[in-house]
Order: structure tokens, then C-alpha cells, then sequence
């Protein structure tokens, strides 16, 4: 049963050149900040309406 | 991207032709420039304009010269190169056809000039009824219209020519980028030049007493908004199809960039409604209906950041960058051709959420006619599209004059970038601030009776003040580096950066040549957003409103 070595994995972490994992957390950044100034200014607009 | 046809230099005749264009754009960048600082000095309450001129007569020279002048003169000048570039040297007709067109702009622009610096038409940059200028002032601005239409027809005649001789191919990227904007422009214009010629002229001429002032306002704002489109898309196609070439990286997607083109053809032009939110006599369902339609532009936009990021983490990782955000140390800091737009890009951040702002109908009734809205746009116009349009400058101007960019000047020209980022912080989100404190935009300083409310905007406005004058070295800055581009730069030759297409992008379809169909849509949406609005307002409409001059 136990072949030896077959178990083991050899994990040397490759990354993906074509990874753009970067891009969606830029992008994820970019729309949370949208949201942040438009519910700032909307709570502006609650407060003196 | 149909590289075989893509020059190595630009012809030197039609090289001609657009620095003409580059000439009068930087001589309104010096004199705009120089307004703007004289108001923010006035509106910091410490300095005080001599008698012989008055602050709206400042702010119509700053916002005539930098917004409709440098703008459009810069705008056909580039695009003129862009398409000689990529689509081949421009026929005698059509550089013809292209001079004719910048000299009808330059007469034009000099006959508002003259009317401005008279003092006969201080009527701001939005030239709004009932505010009346001399007959004149209107007159120059159609001129300025004219010629860019046959700007304009000089573009479309060089695209169907390419067309023509590549049957099946689509056009080169930045050719069809080009296009785009001047279909565009051509079709937004229609607007102003309505409202100029059926309404204002006549009106200022005394041939008709009383003037439709929401008609002449809508007819304005059809206009207005897809301006802005017109300026911000000669920088999208810097970013999507040059920048790329200067980082050493490729298009993300050829097909991703002009679909997003054609979105802004489609949903710049109907949305003019959001302008005037605030304003009575246009009914609330169709106010809602053209804030959708603005919201759907938000969408290339967003499609445009998508691609940036991509395109610089792309080309990071084949520089064998790891982690989230390794590619950002990989890109070229030390290129002003790539840093300076770069900066434009970063402040298009703020300046977008700012756009969703003012775009929704309640929220735009906490920054409506306030310094917020100028805040934002000094941050789209004149951050993220001049920063982008300063980049373009530093390679073009000595591509097209025969010299290049010195390791000095591009030292330099990085300095100026930083300049007039630390300038606009201050003075835009001075305005920012200030604007959702109350303070309103375009008047002059004023005390308002010593109100509470108004001291507190004072700091503010000297923050605008410290800002504007920093703005107004990197325009110095600026002016320098475009005078030794264009004259005292060593011989030699500068490249002419256009990016290729990513090999793993897809082939790009023939759809996007098929202009039956996008002008098709862009019409209908304009009749489904504006025709019975407009019928609205005319059935119901008041008397009209005599001509005023306050100067």
C-alpha cells in the first residue's frame, strides 16, 4: 500500500504568471471606496434634509 | 492591431498641422492659467483685483481659455496625429481640409478674445441666458465649433480612405478611438449650435427680445455633459493604446477597448438632465430616467480602470513580480511619458466617486452650484485629462518638431507632474471640503453680511489660494518644457509609442465598424431621453426673459 514518496507532495509555490489577482483586489478597492463616498454624502444629505 | 500600416514617423507636413493646433492650446494654457490664479487670490479674500478688471471677467477668460479653447485645440491637434500615425500620412485634401479647420477655430477663439477682453461678454464659460453677451462673443464660439467639424471631417476622411483600401480589416485602434470621439463631439454640438444660432445670436442681436431660458439651458447641457466625454477620451486612448507601448506591456484587450468606446458614444449624449437636477420645469420621471442612462456610462469607465490594472499587473508578472501587488514597483517611475499620466489616472479615482455624487438627484442637493462641483472637475479636466495631456506632450511635441526629450526635461517634466499634484490636493479638496460646508461656486469673495456661515469658509479658500499658486509654478513648469520640446531640444528622433495588442486577446470583431448601427442606437436613445421633455417644455413654456448685463 504505502509507496513511498507518492504521498508527499512537493509543493514549491509557482505563481501563475497570467494570475490577475491583483487587478480584482485593486478593482474591489476602487468600488468600495466609490461606495464609502457616495454613503458618506448620503448621509450627508439624510442629516440636512 | 493592424501593425503594417502603423508609419514609423509622422509626416512632417501634417506634423505642422497639428503642432498649429498645439500653439494656440499652450498660449491658452498660459493665459487660462494665469485667470485661475488671479481667482483663487481674490476669493482668499487677501488680494484684490485692479478696477480696470472684475473677477467674472477673469473667470470667464479662465474658463472660455482652458475649457473650450486649450481643450479643443489640443484634442484635434492630437487626434489629427494619432490618425496620420496609425492610418497612414493624411492626403493634400485632407490636410487641407485639417488647416481650413484651424483656421476658422483661430479666428474664432480670437473674436470671443476680443469680445472677453472688452468686457462685453462676461457671461462665464456656460455663456447661460438670460446673461447676455455681445453678438460677437457667440459668433467666435460657433466659428470654434465649425472648425472643429472640419477638424473633424478631415479625421473621418482619412478613416474611410484606410477603410477603403483594407476592405474587412478593422481599423487601426487609436484611428477608430479618434473616430469615435468625433462622432461623437460632431453629434453632441448639434445642441450648442442650436441653441447659439435660433436662440442667443438673434436675441443678442436684438432681433427677438425675450429668450426660452430652460430650452437654452437643456440645449446647453445636451451639449455640456458629452463635452466632457470629448475630453476625457483622447486621455482613455492614451491609456488604453500608449501607455501600454511605454511601460514596455501590451493592450490588455483591443475588442474590451473599443467597446467601451463605443458605451461612451452611446451613453455620453443623453444625460444632460443631470446637470439639472435642481432645476423646475423638467418632470422627475425623465430627470430619473437620464440618471440611469448616466450611471450605465459609469460602466466603460469602470471597464477602463479593469483594463489599466490589468495591463500593468500583466506586464509586472512578465517582469516576474509575485504577490498581490508586486507589479506596482515594476512599472517605469523614473518616464514622465508614463508617471505623469499615471497621476491623472490616480486622481480619476476621487474624481469618479465624485461624479456618482453628483449624479444622484438627492445627493446633488448637497453639492449643487457649490465649489464641490468645481473641486471635481479640476480633477477630471484638469487633473487627470491636462496630467495626461502634459504626458502626451512630452513624446509628441518632439516627434512632431524632429527633437527629443532630454534625460533633464523628463526629470523635469516628472517635477512638474508632482507640482501640480501637491497644487490640486490642496486645491481641489479645498473645494471638496468647502462645497459640502455651503460654499458656492463662480462668485466672487464675499463676507455675505458677516454670516457665521461664511467665516467658516474662509480658511478654505486661502487652502484654494496656497493651491492655486503651486498649480500656477507647474504651469511655468510646463510652459518651459513645451517651448524647449518644441524649439531648443536637441535634433533627433523621439518614438512615437503605440501599443500592440496582448497575443492572448482575442480577434477583434467588425461589429464596432458598423456605424449604421451605432449611430443608430446613440440617436434613438437621444429621441427616446429628450423628445418629449423638450415638447414639454415648450407647450408650458413662459414668456422668455429679456437680455441682462450685469458688466
Amino acid at each position: 500500500m504505502a509507496q513511498p514518496g507518492i504521498g508527499k507532495k512537493t509543493q514549491t509555490k509557482v505563481e501563475d504568471q497570467s494570475s490577475l489577482k491583483g487587478t480584482l483586489a485593486s478593482v474591489f478597492l476602487l468600488g468600495f471606496f466609490l461606495i464609502v463616498t457616495w454613503v458618506g454624502v448620503y448621509f450627508l444629505f439624510v442629516d440636512r434634509f | 492591431m493592424n501593425t503594417e500600416s502603423v508609419k514609423t514617423v509622422v509626416d512632417r507636413r501634417d506634423g505642422k498641422l497639428a503642432m498649429a493646433h498645439f500653439y494656440v492650446a499652450f498660449i491658452a494654457l498660459a493665459i487660462g492659467g494665469l485667470a485661475g490664479l488671479l481667482q483663487t487670490l481674490v476669493r482668499s479674500g487677501k488680494f484684490e483685483l485692479p478696477s480696470w478688471t472684475g473677477y467674472y471677467q477673469i473667470l470667464t477668460i479662465h474658463g472660455v481659455v482652458l475649457g473650450l479653447v486649450l481643450t479643443t485645440f489640443f484634442i484635434m491637434g492630437f487626434q489629427l496625429s494619432l490618425v496620420s500615425k496609425t492610418s497612414g500620412t493624411l492626403t493634400d485634401k485632407q490636410r487641407k481640409t485639417g488647416w481650413i479647420g484651424f483656421w476658422t477655430m483661430t479666428i474664432g477663439t480670437v473674436m470671443a478674445a476680443i469680445m472677453i477682453l472688452t468686457n462685453q461678454a462676461s457671461v462665464l464659460y456656460t455663456f447661460y441666458a438670460p446673461l447676455q453677451a455681445h453678438a460677437l462673443f457667440y459668433l467666435g464660439l460657433t466659428l470654434v465649433i465649425v472648425g472643429s467639424w472640419i477638424d473633424g471631417a478631415a479625421i473621418i476622411m482619412a478613416y474611410s480612405s484606410w477603410r477603403k483600401a483594407n476592405p474587412g480589416k478593422p481599423s487601426p485602434l487609436l484611428t477608430f478611438m479618434s473616430l469615435v470621439n468625433t462622432l461623437m463631439w460632431i453629434v453632441a454640438t448639434i445642441g450648442v449650435a442650436a441653441t447659439v444660432l435660433f436662440q442667443l445670436l438673434p436675441w443678442s442681436l436684438g432681433l427677438v427680445e425675450r429668450v426660452d431660458v430652460l430650452v437654452s439651458r437643456t440645449l446647453f447641457w445636451y451639449f455640456g455633459h458629452p463635452l466632457v466625454y470629448f475630453w476625457l477620451l483622447p486621455a482613455y486612448m492614451a491609456w488604453y493604446a500608449i501607455v501600454p507601448k511605454i511601460i514596455g506591456g501590451k493592450i490588455f484587450s483591443d475588442s474590451l477597448a473599443r467597446m467601451s468606446f463605443i458605451l461612451f458614444l452611446l451613453f455620453s449624449i443623453p444625460v444632460g438632465f443631470h446637470h439639472q437636477l435642481m432645476e423646475p420645469g423638467i418632470d422627475p420621471a425623465w430627470k430619473f430616467l437620464q440618471v440611469i442612462l448616466t450611471f450605465l456610462v459609469v460602466i466603460p469607465s469602470l471597464m477602463t480602470a479593469f483594463s489599466l490594472f490589468a495591463t500593468f499587473e500583466m506586464f509586472g508578472r512578465s517582469k516576474g513580480s509575485t504577490g498581490l501587488f508586486g507589479w506596482v514597483k515594476k512599472l517605469p517611475w523614473g518616464d514622465a511619458r508614463f508617471a505623469v499620466p499615471f497621476i491623472g489616472m490616480l486622481a480619476f479615482i476621487p474624481a469618479g466617486a465624485g461624479g456618482l455624487v453628483n449624479a444622484s438627484h438627492q445627493l446633488n442637493q448637497v453639492v449643487h452650484n457649490t465649489i464641490w462641483v468645481t473641486g471635481h472637475f479640476h480633477l477630471t479636466l484638469a487633473t487627470s485629462v491636462i496630467l495626461t495631456f502634459f504626458g502626451i506632450s512630452y513624446w509628441l511635441v518632439p516627434h512632431l518638431t524632429g527633437r527629443v526629450l532630454t534625460k533633464a526635461m523628463n526629470k523635469l517634466a516628472i517635477i512638474q507632474g508632482i507640482v501640480w499634484a501637491i497644487g490640486m490636493t490642496f486645491m481641489s479638496g479645498a473645494m471638496h471640503a468647502a462645497g459640502l460646508l455651503g460654499a458656492p461656486r463662480r462668485s466672487s469673495f464675499s463676507t455675505y453680511g458677516g454670516s457665521e456661515q461664511a467665516a467658516e469658509w474662509i480658511p478654505y479658500q486661502i487652502a484654494q489660494a496656497v493651491g492655486g499658486s503651486i498649480l500656477f509654478l507647474g504651469i511655468i513648469l510646463m510652459l518651459y518644457i513645451f517651448i524647449n520640446l518644441a524649439f531648443f531640444a536637441p535634433k533627433g528622433e523621439e518614438e512615437f509609442p503605440v501599443g500592440e495588442v496582448a497575443d492572448q486577446a482575442e480577434k477583434t470583431p467588425m461589429v464596432f465598424e458598423n456605424w449604421k448601427l451605432w449611430l443608430g442606437i446613440t440617436v434613438l436613445l437621444i429621441l427616446f431621453a429628450y423628445t418629449i421633455p423638450f415638447i414639454d417644455m415648450i407647450e408650458n413654456a413662459p414668456i422668455g426673459s429679456k437680455g441682462y448685463k450685469f458688466f
